[in-house]
Formats: C-alpha cells, structure tokens, sequence
C-alpha cells in the first residue's frame, strides 16, 4: 500500500513539474516568435534571451524529475 | 533493467537518483568507472586535434586549420556578445567548459555507448556534471576574489546588507542548478532513447537521437552562457 503511494506520488511529481513549465516555455516562445516578427533585426539578441529564459525554465521541470527518481527508487 | 543497479549511497541515506556505475578497475586505490574511462578518450581527442591543428601552423591556413580557427573566433564572438571587452581574459575557461562539455554530450550518441562496459556518456552521470559545477564555482570565486578582495566581500552586500543570506545561498544554487540542469538533460535523453529501444527497436530510437543532436548543442551553450552570465555578474565594478 505504502509503496503504490510513493509510485504514485513520483508520478504526480513529474506531471505537475512538467505540465506547468510547458506552459511558462509555450508562453516564451510564443512572446520571443512574436517579437522576432516584429523586429527582425533583433532576432539574434532575442534568440539567446529564449535559450535562457527557457533554461531557467527547464530547471523546474529538472528538479521534478529528480523528486520524482529519488521517490521511485523508493518504490 | 538489466545489469542497472539503481541504488548509490549519498551522505548515509540512499539517493538512487542516479544509476551507480559499476567500478571497472582501481588506480592507487580510487576507482575507476566507465565515465572516467570515456573522459581519459574525450580528453585524448581533444588533445590529438589541438596537437594537429596547431602543429603546423601556416600564415595562408589550410582547410584543417581554417576550420578550426573559425571555431574559436565563433566562440570569441560568442562570450564578446555576452561579457564584452572582458571576454578575452575570461576565454579560455569559458571555452574549455564548453568544448569538454559538448564533446562529452555527443560521445553519448556514438554508437556503442552505453553499451560497452568502457564507454559511457560523462554527463548523464550526475558526479560529473556536479563536478563541472563545483568547478565552476570555484572559477566564479577566483575571478571575483582576482578583480579585488574588497569587491570580492561587498559583492554580497550590495545592494543591502540584509540580502546577505540570500546572496550566499545564491552562490551555491546556481553551480549547483547548472549541475542538475545538465545531468538531468542528458539522463534523460539517454533514458528515454533506452525506453524506446525496448519498444520498437528499429527505427524509434533515431528519432530522439535526432533530437538529442540538438538538445546536446543547446545544453552545452546554455552551460556556458549561464556561466558567463555568472561571470559577468560577479566581476562587474560598479562605479
């Protein structure tokens, strides 16, 4: 019993920690792919902006996934 | 899950967040795992084309050499885009972050890797991405503490003393985010081309080793620009 609530715990860790990034990084690329129509010639500053948004974006989704290794290892 | 021992012991409780690997050998008692093996080759190729490509050197440059002297302005401009005049002192660290850090992401998608008991893709071991954290970490200090050790203590009080505490922590999360975003990335490509293997094993698998020519790029870059954020961050003199 225990041990179907720790697998089932690891999978809301990861789902949560995924479904709520993929919003904030399809919220960022849309803005960025907006403000590059916009202003093409900024799209070079605009590009390495994204990539780093996106990858502080990503950590959340990174840390989940950890949660999520270390609680299934428990299982 | 075969011949997979999820299980490594971290500070007395067990964290089986990251498969243990097996030790192959020991040297003087320390031993030695398959990332280690794979870095010893990472780090002989990279050794073998610097050796070529500067062993000759030639005023009108041949093709070999052209290629790789328009490697290393790429990255110049790079890091120049982001910490400006200063790049130049801070290049070579930078550079050497990323060149091992790329190389070691793509020798995951040899073929071969993983498979063998001698090679392994470094960076989907979360030892080695905590090393090249650690390592990053202590380059930031050193490079703040070289601008001036006044500016190395007033970094963290400025702007109030009362974020002294914040502005610590913060110095050891964003090496050691850095680690987690890394190891977590190339874990995870490995884990997922694994699983789909195990599916469908002809066919599936190339398609997320498709994407993992990407993600392997942009994980690196975004190692090393975050790096360089962090340095331009903790050397900036405020007038």
């Amino acid at each position: 019993m225990e041990k179907a609530i720790i697998a089932i715990a690891a999978a809301i860790a990861i789902a949560v920690s995924t479904i709520f990034p993929a919003i904030a990084q399809g919220k960022t690329a849309s803005k960025a792919m907006e403000s590059i129509a916009r202003q093409p010639d900024a799209a070079k500053d605009i590009r390495s902006t994204l990539i780093i948004s996106m990858a502080l974006i990503e950590a959340l989704t990174i840390y989940g996934l950890l949660i999520a290794l270390m609680l299934v290892s428990k299982v | 899950m075969d011949g997979r021992k999820v299980c490594s012991a971290v500070g007395g409780e067990e964290i089986a967040m990251m498969e243990s690997s097996e030790v192959l050998f020991k040297i003087f008692g320390l031993g030695v795992t398959a990332e280690v093996v794979t870095m010893w080759g990472i780090i002989g190729v990279i050794a073998v084309i610097c050796l070529i490509a500067t062993g000759r050197m030639k005023e009108r440059p041949g093709r070999f050499q052209n290629l790789i002297e328009t490697g290393v302005e790429y990255l110049q401009n790079f890091f120049h885009g982001i910490l400006g005049e200063k790049s130049r002192r801070y290049f070579p660290f930078l550079s050497t972050l990323f060149i091992f850090i790329i190389f070691s992401n793509y020798s995951g998608l040899i073929p071969g890797a993983g498979v063998f008991r001698y090679f392994k893709a470094p960076t989907s071991s979360f030892s080695v991405t905590l090393g090249l954290g650690i390592v990053t970490f202590l380059g930031l200090q050193y490079y703040a503490i070289r601008v001036g050790v006044g500016h190395f203590f007033k970094r963290f009080i400025t702007p109030a003393a009362f974020m002294l505490p914040l502005l610590l922590l913060d110095e050891i999360i964003k090496p050691a985010s850095l680690a987690m975003r890394l190891f977590g990335n190339i874990f995870g490509e490995e884990t997922v081309t694994e699983e789909l293997y195990g599916l469908l094993p002809i066919g599936a698998p190339a398609l997320m080793m498709g994407l993992s020519l990407l993600f392997c790029a942009i994980q690196a870059v975004v190692f090393t620009m975050l790096t360089a954020i962090y340095l331009d961050e903790a050397t900036e003199l405020e007038e």
